[in-house]
């Protein structure tokens, strides 16, 4: 079995084993995809001891978080005034576009009857 | 996942109480407060890992506990909390990459530039039995493809299986697989740059 195919299930191999005698055999005998191999587990025991590191949180963060209750409430009370007021916002568009719409056309048939004077 | 809190002397503990659940969920600002002490740390950090960087993480982080507060009431206790915490939080992190679809490195590799900007790795021992230095290795794991820094972190800092990451991913099992595997082989890349070139033997 050739390196480059050995190297190629290296990843899957660092965590499960292999069940492929080809590949352990090639292992036991092959130094420098021994030494591949090896990276790869210092690689996995690294990724492991990151699960009880955790990083430092940015400064307000926790303060935020405090907050949730109330930005949500505040989220919410929003959200049902909208929904409660919603007939009445869609009602104050339809009659603030047809008063818009009847200005206009007031206005249109006024500069139309004035006569031209060119 | 990391579900408990390590207690030092080997034992497990979960990290919050359900009776700490319960006074939250009467409204309790105080239970609400232990809560948030007690977890967001650990939340920060698992949207940073999966995000790669700390502006999206701190978001995504506020989405989670503002999740986690509208949904406790339908929170019953049949499985842990920090279970099911971690379960909004890679969820969260991992639709808001979708969302945002930010243009990033696609999974064909990481390019040349991006591994420039790797610090040198003469301090890493490229031997069997070399120490990795975890602040590189966060390093490394941001440089990766989102989708192959999610299925890393979630597989191998995380220990979730392959049938879980596809269901947080959205993917088939075997798109899964195939992104650890992946995802493992760039990190080595990163990790080990003087050592990525194949021997071309054969034994």
């Amino acid at each position: 079995m050739r390196c480059e195919e050995v190297r190629e299930v290296l990843p899957a191999h660092v965590k499960d084993g292999s069940d492929d005698l080809t590949v352990r055999r090639h292992l036991a005998r092959c130094p420098e995809c021994k030494a591949e191999l090896a990276r790869y587990e210092s690689l996995m025991g690294g990724l492991r001891t990151l699960q009880m590191r955790s990083v430092d949180v940015p400064a307000g963060l926790f303060d935020q978080l405090l907050a949730i209750p109330e930005r949500s409430s505040r989220l919410d009370s929003a959200r049902h005034h909208v929904a409660r007021h919603r007939k009445v916002y869609v009602g104050g568009g339809i009659a603030a576009v047809a008063i818009a719409g009847a200005a206009g056309a007031a206005l249109w048939r006024s500069k139309a009857r004035r006569p031209l004077t060119a | 996942m990391r579900r408990q809190k390590d207690t030092g002397d080997g034992a497990e503990r979960e990290l919050v109480s359900s009776e700490l659940i319960e006074r939250c969920k009467s409204g309790d600002e105080e239970a609400w407060r232990e809560i948030v002490e007690a977890t967001h740390r650990d939340v920060y950090t698992l949207c940073l890992r999966i995000l790669g960087n700390p502006a999206d993480a701190q978001e995504a982080t506020q989405d989670v506990f503002l999740k986690v507060w509208r949904n406790l009431s339908s929170f019953r206790g049949d499985s842990m909390f920090s279970t099911w915490l971690y379960r909004v939080a890679s969820n969260t992190a991992i639709s808001k990459h979708r969302k945002r679809k930010r243009q990033r490195l696609n999974e064909a590799g990481v390019d040349d530039e991006v591994l420039a900007q790797v610090p040198a790795s003469g301090s890493v021992e490229s031997a069997a039995g070399a120490k990795i230095e975890v602040e590189r290795l966060e390093e490394a794991l941001a440089l990766l493809p989102d989708g192959l820094r999610e299925a890393v972190v979630l597989r191998d800092v995380y220990g979730l299986n392959i049938a879980e990451i596809s269901a947080e991913q959205k993917i088939s099992e075997t798109a899964a697989k195939v992104r650890v595997h992946r995802g493992r082989k760039r990190l080595k890349e990163i990790m080990f740059p003087e050592d990525s070139g194949t021997e071309t033997g054969e034994r």
